[in-house]
């Protein structure tokens, strides 16, 4: 392995979050009591600086040009810098979002900006992951993080059962990552991503490939909450301060899926003999049918607005994973429409998780359906953001919730004879009854009135992420044309 | 081409006026009320401006624009209209500031944002009208939706919630099987060309036929959502509660344009991107037309609410478009295009004048009115000519459109070469004609419970008559109605090219088993009805070996 210091140019967005990140846990000491607003910048100046220097090095990448540097570590490609910046952008969202909810809710713990900006530097380094050892060291910087940020409502006991159960449950699903990994490592001797693409085809042990791509779809289908691994998702949802949730939804569940980019459509994308690609994506077309069902069907008995946004979530990771399978069986558009629904849903469900947040106040959260009744009369503007969002989750144009599904159903659509359909009809089918639950809200804001004025949280930053993410969310599905060309679509 | 930007200004102008409105403060109700007539008055002069550019002779699309939505996927932002289009346009934004003359006056809360629903209403019903790229109608068709669910939601009557759920869920389910048929059109048609582009283009897709097989199912997946929409028989349960619960100016459009996308998404999309789906599903379609031009008349005549009678009546004037159209006779269509333009007119009209009791007495019943002429004697004539144009009266617009269909439908065994769609024409024919007697039955009766009689409720009493305003609404409205009934030349006229356009279409699909192009190797065509396919009486084609026999040949077989 040949390091050349000049390759860390091409890791400036990873650093930059670190150093912020420390700087942060360094100037917590300095910045004591309830005003944290030096801390909140530097945290969202942070971010944007590395979603800046991501877009930067975008830029000197040619189309289609992939470096591979820091030994194979790194992965230098316009797929990994869009993502990374993405998930950048949506950190500075969550940054500027949560100052708000610390001062209502009462768990202002000046930790929490070092540990976000840590845990989404573990995020960027799945974005660019090249070898099943960043991967993993990825996959634990960002998470090890957020049981952090988890567990930060420490007098809340339902905060305490969420963190537990997250914690636990990713920590069993490392196990299955490790293994998997070992198994991958075993049959193909190496850990490189591209070296076990290189080396698959002419393995002598291809039931190794085959236990080790399971025990992958396994654990990664833990960290993205696929049904039948996603118990553990509505509770630490619904436990987490709403910001942290925002988090989980748009970043941490992206980042999962934009390392199983790297790691099943790069490592074990070609044939493995003698089973073909149907190796880990045949299982993965099954889990994204039952998990967009079960996720949906699941929704609409939730009275509670972040469970029903949880099991929404996982819903959208069913449709993720199902763009993620027709990858895995050629489609050639399978990763740019998987990365249009990263931004699209990164943005939708940071902005909901905002209006969420903006709606409860004061210790109070007021997650129940009923307590949003009459939002539309007495906060006009914040009913029409969380419609919007609301429509775009469900998939209703004009919006990018509605485009990033029309990508990654056209994908699984491209995809030989056929073989995807049933599951883009289980999707839009889903969408049918998705809209059911998301209207549910609308309907209470709408139609319903208010039993007693709704004191919501007045923030500057809470307002700028409520007001940039509908407008952002429709301009994804209005003009999605400049989207598509920066993903290579 | 001179005139393509009207199109879309038609589009945007609304979409301007819905910004523009939100924008000026929230306690500003006649402002709003103002803004919002305005921006649907110019838009209607605007529509009218396409008339100058329509050229009748011409079958083609035209005033076409089309400039590239969305590279890499093919979608256009392209619009256009033809002869099947151009007066559904027309009407919208005719019916548009009569609407919100009529009943802006009703509605106290939120103006602001119902004049806002309105007009973005205005401009997804305007954009599929126009949409010629499967893409952008789907996202209009989408559009339109959300407006609809506030208009009933928010501004509806009791069980509101109830009804507006029910609507968006019925549309919903409907559109987004479409939407997978869209997606299998879509990709096929890529795999399918030589240098495989996707494209959402309408006149492309359509120049490549799908294999038999998945004609049928994607003609079933468009058909259902349309026929939702229509609302075709057994699915038009969400249409009365719809309309009960809807306030007027949600009941008017509801009735007066959006049922028309269904029959109007059939002439466009459904039968020309699926010919054999569509002669398969044929025989179907235009029996359940029949049953729910009964059984609407017959449920109707049973209501003593107002509006749940106007809404079964419109399940039962919808059934006369649908059967029009699979009777694919020139008269069948051209009668079917102009039912739907009388009957956006007439039961536009119809909802408008309940609404207008509605706002002087509170209650819809039957029961409560009686007597009424003697107390507004204007507005009793007026909504007289309404009634007569919805019953069908000749003279009036209601007996051209339905005369047309009956007809086409009864001599639909007659026209060659393509063989008749519909199983007993005549004996569906007749069927429906009785559906024009009990239609008249239906409506006199309620005209007589409300406007004759004595006027023995005391309420009643205090009735006024039309105030200027109101007039405001009913003279054209009843103008327009006797116009296309005196006068329907024109409008036939503009539309008998694009409708002759459709049938040659669609006859060079269906004699050929899979169209004309041949692009798609799937179903190879059996050797022997190659190039000779005109020559064999009855010019059907065989299905391709291992295919199941066709339904329209058990079924069929009608009047010979």
């Amino acid at each position: 392995m040949n390091f050349d210091p000049a390759d860390l140019g091409w890791l400036v967005p990873y650093l930059i979050l670190v150093v912020a990140g420390m700087l942060l846990v360094l100037a917590e000491a300095f910045f004591k009591g309830h005003d944290r607003a030096a801390l909140v910048g530097l945290a969202v100046a942070g971010s944007v600086a590395s979603a800046i220097a991501s877009i930067v090095l975008y830029r000197q990448l040619g189309d289609h040009e992939v470096r591979s540097v820091m030994g194979g570590m790194i992965t230098a490609d316009h797929t990994g810098y869009v993502l990374s910046a993405t998930f950048a952008v949506s950190t500075a969202l969550v940054a500027l979002m949560s100052p708000a909810h610390q001062r209502e809710h009462n768990w202002a713990l000046g930790e929490y900006y070092g540990v976000l900006l840590m845990s989404a530097s573990g995020c960027v380094m799945l974005a660019h992951a090249g070898n099943l050892v960043t991967v993993f060291l990825g996959i634990e910087t960002m998470s090890i993080g957020t049981y952090v940020m988890v567990a930060l409502r420490r007098h809340s006991k339902r905060g305490n059962e969420a963190a537990m159960k997250y914690f636990l449950m990713g920590a069993f699903s490392t196990g299955f990552l490790l293994y998997g990994m070992a198994l991958l490592y075993g049959a193909t001797g190496t850990l490189d991503l591209a070296g076990i693409a290189h080396k698959i085809p002419g393995t002598a042990n291809p039931g190794l490939v085959i236990a080790g791509g399971f025990l992958l779809v396994v654990a990664f289908g833990f960290k993205v909450a696929a049904v039948p691994f996603h118990m553990w998702a509505p509770d630490a949802y619904e436990g987490a301060p709403t910001p942290v949730t925002a988090y989980m939804a748009a970043a941490i569940k992206s980042a999962a899926i934009a390392a199983m980019i790297r790691l099943f459509a790069g490592a074990l994308g070609g044939d493995i003999v003698p089973f073909g690609s149907l190796g880990w994506a045949s299982p993965m077309v099954v889990i994204a049918g039952i998990t967009i069902t079960v996720g949906n069907i699941t929704a609409v008995r939730q009275d509670n607005i972040k469970r029903m946004l949880a099991y929404s979530s996982i819903a959208h990771a069913g449709i993720l994973l199902v763009g993620l399978s027709a990858t895995g069986l050629g489609s050639p558009t399978g990763v740019s429409s998987l990365v249009y629904y990263i931004i699209s849903y990164s943005v939708t469900t940071i902005g909901a998780f905002a209006v969420v947040s903006y709606v409860g106040s004061k210790g109070r959260e007021r997650l129940h359906v009923d307590d949003w009744a009459g939002l539309a009369t007495q906060h006009p503007a914040a009913a029409l953001a969380m419609t919007v969002c609301l429509l775009s989750l469900g998939g209703i144009p004009p919006t990018g919730g509605f485009f990033g599904k029309f990508l990654v159903f056209k994908s699984a659509m491209d995809v030989y004879d056929g073989q995807l359909l049933w599951v883009v009809i289980v999707g839009i089918v889903n969408s049918a009854i998705s809209v059911y639950y998301y209207l549910r809200i609308v309907t209470a804001m709408y139609f319903r009135e208010a039993s007693q004025p709704i004191v919501a949280t007045r923030a500057a930053g809470l307002f700028f992420v409520m007001t940039l993410c509908p407008v952002l969310v429709l301009e994804l599905g209005i003009l999605p044309g400049w989207w598509l060309k920066l993903i290579g679509g | 081409m001179p005139g393509a930007f009207l199109l879309p200004a038609l589009i945007g102008i609304p979409l301007v006026g819905a910004i523009f409105v939100i924008c000026t403060p929230r306690a500003e109700a006649s402002l709003h009320r103002g803004l919002g007539l305005t921006f649907t008055t110019i838009n209607f002069l605007v529509s009218l401006a396409i008339l100058k550019y329509f050229v009748k002779a011409n079958d083609d699309f035209q005033l076409v624009f089309d400039v590239e939505w969305i590279p890499g996927l093919g979608a256009h932002f392209k619009t256009g209209v033809d002869g099947i289009s151009v007066f559904l346009v027309i009407l919208t934004t005719f019916l548009m500031p009569l609407t919100l003359l009529g009943t802006g006056g009703s509605i106290t809360k939120h103006v602001r944002e119902f004049i806002a629903s309105m007009l973005i209403l205005e401009a997804g019903m305007i954009g599929a009208f126009v949409a010629l790229d499967l893409f952008l109608f789907y996202v209009m068709w989408e559009v339109m939706l959300i407006p609809m669910y506030l208009l009933i939601g928010i501004w509806g009557g009791q069980r509101r919630l109830y009804a507006s759920i029910k609507f968006v869920l019925y549309t919903m389910v409907g559109s987004l099987l479409m939407l997978v048929a869209i997606f299998y059109v879509y990709v096929q048609h890529a795999h399918a060309v030589p240098d495989h582009v996707y494209t959402t283009d309408l006149v492309e897709l359509k120049k490549v036929a799908l294999p038999y097989n998945a004609q049928i199912w994607c003609f079933a997946a468009f058909a259902l959502a349309f026929a939702i929409k229509v609302p075709l028989f057994p699915l038009h349960t969400w249409l009365p509660d719809a309309h009960v619960e809807a306030p007027t100016a949600g009941s008017v459009i509801l009735a007066g344009v959006m049922l028309k996308f269904g029959v109007y998404g059939l002439l466009r999309y459904a039968i020309p991107l699926f010919p054999h789906g569509a002669q398969v599903w044929a025989p179907a379609m235009s029996i359940l037309a029949v049953i729910g031009i009964i059984y609407g008349a017959f449920v109707a005549f049973a209501q003593d609410d107002v509006k749940k009678l106007i809404a079964y009546s419109s399940v039962s004037h919808m059934g006369f478009c649908v059967l029009g159209v699979f009777a694919m006779t020139i008269w069948g269509i051209s009668g079917s295009i102009f039912a739907m333009l009388s009957h956006g007119l007439t039961t536009g009209g119809l909802f408008l004048g309940i609404g207008v009791l509605y706002e002087r007495r509170h209650t819809r019943r039957l029961a409560e009115y009686g007597g009424v002429w003697t107390k507004m004697p204007v507005f009793a004539g007026l909504f007289l000519i309404i009634t007569m144009g919805s019953a069908g009266l000749p003279s009036l617009s209601g007996f051209v459109g339905e005369f047309l269909s009956i007809f086409g439908t009864f001599n639909a065994g007659d026209t060659l070469p393509t063989p008749d769609w519909i199983p007993a024409p005549r004996l569906l024919g007749a069927l429906a004609a009785t559906g024009v007697i009990f239609g008249a039955i239906y409506l006199l009766f309620m005209f007589q419970k409300v406007f004759f009689g004595k006027l023995d409720k005391a309420k009643n009493g205090g009735l006024k008559d039309l105030s200027g305003r109101e007039l405001g609404v009913f003279i054209p409205l009843c103008l327009a109605i006797f116009v296309l009934g005196v006068y329907p030349k024109p409008i036939l006229e503009s539309m008998e090219k694009s409708v002759i356009k459709f049938r040659a279409e669609l006859d060079a699909h269906v004699t050929e088993p899979d169209g004309p192009a041949h692009l798609y190797g799937a179903t190879p065509l059996p050797p022997t009805t190659m190039g000779g396919a005109a020559a064999v009486p009855p010019p059907v084609a065989q299905p391709p070996a291992g295919q199941p026999p066709r339904p329209v040949r058990q079924i069929g077989g009608g009047a010979k």
